[in-house]
């Protein structure tokens, strides 16, 4: 494809009181890639992307983004770094509403965080209102995040992670507990983000009509090893992919 | 500063710490088994001190007088704590942390004022029983033959509650509670009584440590407000929920401040305050204890 | 799947009802705060000077507390530093009061700095402990150092400034100071930093993971709180003309938390509302009783067991919505998120 590469793993070792989660991963995204990662439970995951964000640190190996080293640094300046996260566990700011939770990151983006003489109110407008669009939920700008809809908060918790304008957007099951047509309308939004914006995204899943139907690229773990990695039809003909994970599946 | 001085007041310092760990074995428990941080828990053992005077004063007893006021003092004391467990504690398990150390800060300002009412500002003394008020010679050192007392006490309750937290099959449910709330209830186990039996148990080790305290000291007011802060500093510097760490702690802070005081004295105070920030920027949970369990 | 665009226009407006109920409410407190004490005798003008300089000392504790999501139990060492800073330059040199003010501010300032850079790195029970701990050290090192603090005697008979010598004087001047902290404080919480700080309460976690150095942030909050602490001891100390290491204490600390549990934290002035009410009740109960603190700790537990919310939460439930903290119309009131933030920090 010629385009550069974004994300470099070399060699990811993390093991958890002698538990492997990760084991000697070796992974390369490139910019504009809109690519999944499927695997059973247990599989790595989450500890993929926990190392990669800086929630948690690897036992070795090394991360490289945007080809600075960012092996061991901790979760806000790798966010600064452009990459942002959004949770599998809904992890957003009750108390606050909507158009504040979505705020707080455009303020961060903007370094406006440390500003003690300006008032909120007048600050990120513009880009809070435009990401509140785009996720669909700027009719409830001016509700309390805790009283929104299970699915409207997951929608909340992508907005949140657009507000750095991230170069690097990873999505920790995006369509969890949604209804078929809500996974439409965010599988379509994260589509629109990638083509347009030329925004990166690495998301997880379990839902395979979405891995499937959204995904140029997929990547399959297996207690902590890359088993299988391609393009969609690759991956479907892959046999050891089959066998461990996708069984009656696609 | 010769050896013997020395040696001196290392003995001081232990059996202070064995009195502070008293006081410590209680706070921790409470800990770790309801989660509670209990400020009053100095004040139930000065009122055990208070208690254990009136009962001396009406027992008038030159033999049994101070033998049986101690028991009688801590037993008034556990019988309190049920009342309090019954009454107050037990609504604010679930509640949050402000809301629980507000109450029990409103404790200390209440039996503190209930002290003041019942015995007046004056202070009390307790002779020590005759049989105890001598001096041996350990290593050369003049030794108050009472620490002797204080000391064997802070042993036998160490392995009282040893034993009963690894021995019975109350310690297991009580270890059980301190794991999972919810599984222990959904067990059928009565998790209140649980509940309830260690605030009492607690307040009265703290209700005979009182009672031991009365005679090496006179009984005065505002005792327990720092003494409540040292407690703090034994379970910082010990872990939280740790009785080995309520032990170790009590020792190391008693022995600090038994050092200190010789050395740099004015200092010696401040010094405990300083070795507890330390701790608990180095290792929160202390030297014993596990890791962020709230 | 509601698509409706906010325009500035709209946003705005919709800040500026809010706003407009605040500003009348500000207005007629501090309306109230001026014509007061043409009405009332000597004796309550001492009070009413009591509730600002204890209500300053309270909002900053709010600022840790119901902005920040932490407890600190050691608040009033820096209040304890401002009042003996003031009290020490006041007696000692010859440098002019406002200049002793700015000072004691600073002092505290820097205490907190460097008490803070350690505190910020804990939470929940281990950060309310730190902080009593960090309180304590100031309270026994005022305690001891005889020679130049006073030791256990404090320092007795402070000279009140010339020109404020006068009750009346005093007040009004505590007045001007209190409320110009006070806006400053408003426009401290509505700023930037002031919805970093509501962030970090709410989701330590997910803050940090928006690219924000909590550490950093907490560290100066803790400041600024310490700050306004210390401004409020010093102007306890010409106020009461004395000082004691008791101001320094852990049980001083407990006052400005149950002022604003009294109050209500999740409001902006409840903390405010709280000093009204403790003082009052503190002056009328002292004139006829030494049993204060029985007093105190029923109330303190009757409020914890039954009146979870603070007084602005009883207000609120009959009247509706007195909301003080900007854009909110839609959506059920909720407590400030007064959750335990263990579960909130820590990447462990």
């Amino acid at each position: 494809m010629g385009s550069e590469i974004l994300l470099q793993i070399r060699e990811l070792n993390k093991t958890f009181d002698g538990f492997r989660a990760i084991s000697n991963l070796n992974y390369e995204l490139r910019l504009g890639e809109l690519s999944a990662i499927i695997g059973p439970n247990g599989a790595g995951k989450t500890t993929f992307f926990n190392l990669i964000t800086g929630y948690h640190r690897s036992d070795s190996g090394q991360i490289l983004f945007n080809g600075k080293n960012i092996t061991g640094f901790p979760p806000h300046l790798i966010s600064n770094l452009g990459i942002a996260r959004a949770f599998q566990v809904i992890n957003i700011y009750p108390t606050l509403t909507t158009y504040e939770n979505v705020r707080q990151a455009v303020l961060s983006d903007q370094k406006r965080t440390l500003d003690i003489f300006t008032l909120a109110s007048r600050l990120g407008r513009q880009e809070t209102m435009e990401i509140l669009q785009s996720c669909g939920i700027s009719g409830h700008a001016n509700v309390i995040s805790g009283t929104l809809s299970q699915g409207d908060k997951k929608r909340l918790e992508l907005a949140i992670a657009l507000g750095n304008k991230p170069k690097l957007l990873m999505l920790d099951e995006p369509t969890a507990g949604m209804s078929g047509e809500e996974s439409k309308e965010t599988m379509e939004l994260v589509n629109t983000l990638n083509r347009e914006k030329n925004l990166s995204i690495v998301f997880t899943e379990h839902d395979m009509s979405v891995v499937f139907g959204y995904a140029r690229r997929i990547t399959v773990l297996h207690q902590g090893e890359i088993i299988a990695d391609g393009t969609p039809e690759e991956v479907r003909g892959n046999e050891t992919a089959q066998r461990v994970y996708l069984g009656e599946e696609a | 500063m010769t050896g013997n001085q020395i040696i001196g007041q290392i003995l001081s310092g232990v059996s202070r710490g064995m009195m502070l760990f008293l006081i410590s074995s209680g706070l921790t428990l409470i800990f770790s088994v309801m989660n509670i941080l209990n400020f009053a828990h100095a004040s139930f053992w000065l009122l055990g001190a208070y208690f254990t005077w009136t009962f001396w004063k009406i027992l008038y007893s030159p033999i049994f007088g101070l033998w049986a006021s101690i028991p009688l003092a801590a037993l008034t004391i556990g019988a309190i704590g049920w009342i309090i467990e019954v009454i107050l504690i037990r609504r604010i398990y679930d509640r949050t942390l402000t809301e629980q150390l507000l109450l029990t800060y409103a404790l200390v300002l209440i039996i503190g004022d209930l002290i003041k009412l019942t015995w007046g500002v004056a202070d009390r003394i307790v002779p020590k029983p005759k049989m105890l008020s001598g001096l041996v010679n350990v290593f050369g050192s003049p030794f108050p033959v009472y620490y002797i007392l204080v000391i064997s006490l802070a042993g036998f309750v160490a392995l009282g509650l040893w034993w009963l937290l690894y021995k019975t099959r109350f310690g297991r449910r009580v270890k059980a509670s301190v794991f999972s709330r919810e599984m222990v209830g959904a067990l059928g186990i009565p998790i209140h009584r649980i509940y309830t039996g260690v605030f009492v148990l607690s307040l009265i080790i703290a209700g005979l440590a009182g009672g031991v305290q009365a005679p090496i000291s006179s009984v005065t007011l505002g005792m327990d407000m720092s003494i409540i802060v040292e407690c703090f500093c034994v379970m910082v510097i010990g872990g939280f929920g740790s009785l080995i760490g309520a032990l170790v702690g009590s020792l190391i802070v008693s022995l600090v401040y038994a050092f200190a005081i010789m050395v740099v004295p004015k200092m010696a105070l401040v010094l405990i305050f300083i070795v507890t920030a330390i701790v608990l920027i180095i290792r929160p949970w202390g030297i014993f204890g596990t890791a962020m369990r709230t | 799947m509601g698509d409706i665009w906010y325009s500035d226009e709209d946003l705005s407006n919709m800040m500026k009802t809010n706003s407009f109920r605040l500003y009348l409410w500000f207005a007629l407190i501090f309306g109230g705060s001026i014509v007061l004490p043409l009405v009332v005798g000597v004796f309550w003008i001492h009070v009413l000077t009591e509730i600002l300089i204890l209500g300053l000392f309270a909002m900053s504790f709010n600022l840790l507390f119901g902005y920040m999501g932490q407890l600190s139990f050691g608040q009033a060492a820096y209040y304890g530093l401002g009042a003996y800073a003031t009290a020490m330059m006041i007696t000692k040199t010859s440098i002019p009061f406002p200049l002793c003010i700015i000072a004691s501010i600073l002092i505290a300032g820097i205490c907190a700095l460097i008490f803070g850079y350690f505190c910020v790195r804990l939470v929940g029970i281990y950060f309310a402990i730190l902080t009593m701990a960090f309180g304590q050290l100031v309270y026994y090192i005022i305690f001891q150092w005889y020679e130049f603090t006073g030791g256990d005697n404090g320092i007795q008979g402070i000279p009140c400034p010339m020109l404020l010598r006068n009750a009346y004087s005093y007040y009004y001047f505590a007045l001007i100071i209190v409320t110009i902290a006070i806006i400053l404080m408003w426009r401290i919480i509505n700023s930037s930093f002031g919805y970093t700080m509501r962030a970090i309460r709410d989701n330590c976690n997910r803050t940090r993971f928006i690219g924000i150095n909590v550490e950093k942030h907490m560290l100066i909050n803790f400041v600024i709180a310490g700050m306004f602490a210390g401004l409020a001891g010093s102007l306890w100390a010409p106020f009461n003309r004395s000082v004691s290491p008791d101001l320094a204490n852990w049980t001083h600390s407990g006052i400005p938390v149950f002022m604003t549990i009294m109050g209500g934290p999740s409001n902006f002035f409840g903390p405010l509302i709280g000093s009204v009410v403790y003082t009052i009740l503190f002056t009328s109960v002292i004139g006829f009783t030494e049993y204060w603190p029985l007093i105190m700790g029923t109330i303190i537990i009757l409020m914890v067991l039954f009146f979870r919310g603070g007084i602005v939460e009883i207000f609120n439930k009959k009247t509706g919505q007195i909301d003080m903290n900007g854009s909110r119309k839609e959506g059920i009131f909720i407590q400030n998120g007064l959750r335990d933030s263990a579960t909130n920090k820590g990447a462990e």
